[in-house]
């Protein structure tokens, strides 16, 4: 049916789209495609430079056993700090969800969520002042326990995961939160009605109905701890060198850009397939 | 079991938490106020750190430099995004859910890619690294914030009003102007504080797009602390924390408001 | 003010068409009332009036000018809506400005228009107040002021009282008549309380399925139906079908009915309210025996189902007029011959009363 009053709408609605849509394909969309590209060549398209198209970056990644070592330890590290997250995170979410009530409870939320809201770099660098020999850390251990208390935790692996913890935790409580809260208050006494005690009502219930929120904020901190550099860099040191770390080497120090951005995309296939298994239960919890 | 003692361990496991969160934090704010440049204890107050950074020439310039980038990014994003979000609502444009979908990736991808995709794309394209270059990425991050934010106050929003003003004989242009603006405006308001703290706070990005040597606030930080550092760095530290937690606390604030009617 | 017509409207959603070839006539100064099922069109209707739907074909005139291609502010239109859709970031002035506003009306003669407005509906001394400091009926009112301050040609108001409660409701209906009688604008008023439709229009209208199938007042509409759509929707009819003959309809059981001079159709239909029931064979015309089924107590009134020739009958009256009578008895049914009428048998088609 031609509609004249509909279609100059559409047109109104289109023309309102553009910009933000344009934008993203120019800063987002097309940069990606332009980094697959990348990855395909042989050396950077300089003036000067020859260059031809090969899959030699694809293979540098299976050649050596460095690389797939080091996305492997970056996931690794990913995945246990994602746990930790999440069991750290998930009492949390419990207890503001459903033992706090009120208006204390929208000021604890917002109490959880504004670092994560804040400078990630900052807080990363305030784990430095605590962690580093003789720091903070150190130097208060000292002070309650007897001797001298070296915990040596600076540049360590763990710094990394401390630290890491600390940037994303927020998230799986902002999400198991949003997840708990839906949950119908009335089921939880029908539960109690029919004699469930209450860690049953936390097993039986409240767990599974939480459950695509915690799916979908442990998406959200292992896609970004993949791909993590920053704090492995402040927090680890020598230790520190992940997947994240090499690819920033090949943009800023080796200026290796297709052999950069083919493990850019290597890693971003990774996480989309992680994504892609997930998507279901991110839907149920974000849509 | 009975409920006393697991609330209670719940209560205090929370009160854990916000002591993990929060401590590192204070003790760089205490830090920053130390007179040793060395954390040494006893802990002696002094303001030297924060004296010396009105004397950082490099600071100074970056955080400058930070602020009108990040101005620059809220007032693009805020624009194009909010009338992206007003469109979407109002609109059963075709493709309407591929649209809302592709508002993930820019959020979902990690920033080291994507800050490295804009790198070589913009280079390939011929746009230096720089501020303008460090805009643009900045404003794609944005986006998709501005457009939830805007569209979550945009669900509050009756659409009979639109119809009202125009049976009282606006023309479109005058309804959005105003009717929708100013009911979206604390929820506008609240995207463009929130774009700005994305841009503010943005390291990753910037550090692929910024141009050496003039860069943003936290990658001249970063650079700092891999150089080992000087104390002003926790003094800079201290109040770019400070300033995008109270952005953020006025953005909760803002978007709550957006929540009552 | 202007008089209203549409000639021909239709409008598709894919397979749904909620107005399909609708002609109607809104009289200049009348107050009419559009009743109808559920989906039947009426909101669709106001709507292409208004100029927020665009029909597929056929022409709306306001004032004998045809308005298609003309934007809904062009339209020189009043609509109150079920939500009163109140801008809640402006005042109750605010709101009745808005539209003054955007007519260029100089700010004294806005003023002096506000506050007349404001007598109009009774809302004097309101002007500084939100919409949220308001009660539901005191919304209403602004809601009526801010669409006639304007002076539109039409008022268009779709089911603007049903977000109130059932006492502040009447109260409204005579306002909204008062203001509409002191204004004399064209009303068009969609309404799901078929009462209210009667109580408060110089002219009823009656959609099914996006058609116009009658159309007169109240009084003409409800005592000559029509059809047996309509006689069943407005006041939910019994019908009896048969064989018309010169006295009456033959029932398939043998009885006669005796109907009302005039036009012959297979249906008659008669008003629970007009048939009586007694225990004992009346000696009058148009007596069918059966049993009562069911009594239903609903205060002012009873409703009574009585199975007879076949099918249930309504009977509905004063309490009074069901003592000694139980369920399961048999009873005899009857009613005054001149208060049945011919109906045309089910089928979509338009008839006009007078
Ligand atoms: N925007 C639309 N898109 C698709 N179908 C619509 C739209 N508006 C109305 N319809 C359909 O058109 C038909 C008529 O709807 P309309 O709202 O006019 O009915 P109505 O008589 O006002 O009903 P009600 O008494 O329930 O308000 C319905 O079947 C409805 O589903
Ligand atoms: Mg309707």
């Amino acid at each position: 049916m031609a509609d004249r009053g509909e279609r100059a709408a559409t047109g109104r609605a289109l023309a309102m789209l553009a910009p933000a849509y344009l934008w993203l394909l120019f800063a987002v969309f097309l940069p990606l495609a332009a980094m697959a590209w990348f990855s395909l060549l042989s050396d950077l398209p300089l003036r000067g430079r020859e260059w031809h198209l090969t899959l030699a970056n694809y293979r540098a990644f299976l050649d050596s056993p460095a690389y797939p070592a080091l996305l492997w330890k970056s996931l690794r590290i990913a995945a246990v700090v994602t746990l930790l997250c999440l069991v750290a995170g998930f009492p949390c979410a419990l207890v503001l969800a459903r033992v706090i009530r009120g208006r204390s409870r929208e000021a604890l939320l917002l109490l959880v969520i504004l670092p994560f809201w804040s400078n990630a770099l900052v807080r990363v660098f305030s784990w430095t002042i605590l962690l580093r020999p003789g720091g903070v850390l150190d130097a208060a251990l000292s002070a309650v326990l007897p001797g001298e208390v070296r915990l040596g935790l600076a540049f360590t692996e763990t710094a990394v995961v401390i630290g890491l913890v600390h940037s994303y935790v927020p998230y799986v409580i902002l999400t198991a939160y949003l997840a708990l809260q839906a949950i119908d208050q009335s089921l939880i006494e029908a539960a109690r009605a029919l004699g469930a005690g209450r860690l049953r009502i936390l097993r039986r219930i409240l767990l599974p109905l939480a459950l695509p929120g915690l799916i979908a904020g442990a998406v959200l901190v292992f896609v970004p701890v993949a791909g993590s550099f920053m704090e492995p860099r402040l927090l680890g040191g020598r230790m520190g060198t992940t997947f994240g770390t090499v690819i920033e080497d090949q943009f800023v120090a080796v200026f290796n850009w297709p052999l950069g951005a083919a493990l850019s995309f290597i890693l971003l296939a990774v996480v989309l397939g992680i994504l892609a298994a997930a998507s279901p239960a991110l839907r149920r919890s974000l849509g | 079991m009975s409920a006393a003692p697991l609330a209670l361990s719940g209560r205090l496991w929370l009160g854990l938490m916000l002591v993990f969160l929060y401590a590192p934090i204070l003790v760089m704010a205490a830090m920053s106020l130390n007179a040793s440049p060395f954390y040494q204890l006893p802990f002696e107050a002094s303001t030297r750190w924060y004296a010396k950074l009105w004397t950082n020439r490099e600071i100074l310039a970056a955080a400058w430099r930070s602020v009108w980038i990040a101005l620059a990014v809220a007032a693009i994003a805020t624009l194009i995004g909010s009338m992206a979000a007003i469109a979407l609502w109002r609109h059963a444009v075709p493709g309407r859910r591929l649209l809302q979908a592709l508002l993930f990736p820019p959020i979902a991808v990690p920033w080291l890619i994507t800050g490295t995709a804009m790198l070589v794309f913009f280079f390939g394209i011929g746009l230096d690294r720089g501020s303008p270059a460090v805009i643009l990425g900045h404003v794609a991050l944005a986006l998709p914030y501005v457009i939830v934010v805007v569209t979550a106050r945009l669900q509050g929003f009756d659409p009979t009003l639109e119809e009202a003003a125009r049976s009282l004989g606006a023309r479109p242009l005058t309804v959005t102007l105003r009717i929708t603006l100013p009911f979206l405006a604390p929820g506008i308001v609240a995207a463009a504080l929130f774009a700005f703290a994305v841009s503010f706070d943005q390291f990753v990005v910037s550090y692929f797009l910024a141009r050496p040597g003039d860069t943003t606030l936290p990658v001249l930080i970063y650079t700092a602390i891999r150089k080992g550092f000087t104390p002003e760095i926790n003094a800079i530290s201290t109040i770019v924390i400070l300033v995008s937690m109270v952005l953020m606390l006025l953005v909760a604030r803002l978007a709550r408001f957006g929540g009552e009617r | 003010m202007s008089g209203v017509s549409v000639s021909g409207l239709v409008k598709a959603w894919g397979p749904v068409r909620a107005l399909d070839g609708l002609t109607l006539d809104f009289p200049e100064g009348s107050f009419f009332g559009l009743l109808g099922p559920s989906g039947s069109g009426k909101t669709t209707l106001l709507r292409a009036i208004a100029g927020f739907v665009t029909p597929d074909a056929g022409t709306v005139r306001i004032g004998g000018q045809s308005v298609d291609g003309v934007p809904v502010e062009r339209r020189e239109i009043g609509m109150v809506f079920q939500s009163y859709a109140l801008f809640p970031h402006m005042t109750v002035a605010g709101n009745l400005s808005f539209g003054l506003e955007v007519r260029r009306v100089p700010a004294r003669e806005r003023a002096r228009r506000i506050d007349e407005a404001l007598a109009l509906v009774r809302l004097e001394g309101f002007g500084g107040r939100r919409p949220a400091e308001l009660s539901g009926g005191q919304r209403q009112r602004v809601a009526m002021a801010r669409a006639i301050v304007t002076r539109p040609r039409v008022l268009l108001l779709d089911e603007p009282l049903s977000a109130l409660d059932r006492g502040l409701r009447t109260e409204m209906q005579i306002e909204l008549r008062r203001i509409q009688r002191e204004v004399g604008i064209t009303a068009i008023f969609v309404t799901h309380d078929q009462e209210e439709a009667l109580t408060l229009s110089d002219r009823i209208g009656i959609l099914r399925e996006g058609r116009l199938v009658r159309e007169g007042p109240p009084r003409a509409v409800w005592d000559d139906p029509g059809d047996a759509f309509t006689a069943r929707f407005l006041g939910a009819a019994n019908l009896f079908t048969g064989t018309p003959e010169p006295g009456g309809l033959r029932l398939a059981s043998g009885a006669l009915l005796a109907g009302p001079p005039g036009r012959t159709t297979g249906c008659l239909a008669v008003r629970p309210e007009a048939m009586a029931l007694s225990p004992v064979e009346p000696g009058a015309p148009n007596a069918l025996p059966g049993r009562i089924a069911a009594l239903v107590f609903a205060g002012a009134t009873v409703t009574a189902l009585v199975e007879a020739a076949g099918q249930q009958a309504r009977v509905t009256g004063a309490p009074s007029a069901f003592e000694g009578l139980a369920e399961g008895q048999p009873v005899w049914l009857a009613w005054p011959p001149g208060r049945a009428a011919w109906v045309a048998p089910d089928r979509p088609g338009v008839a006009t009363g007078k």
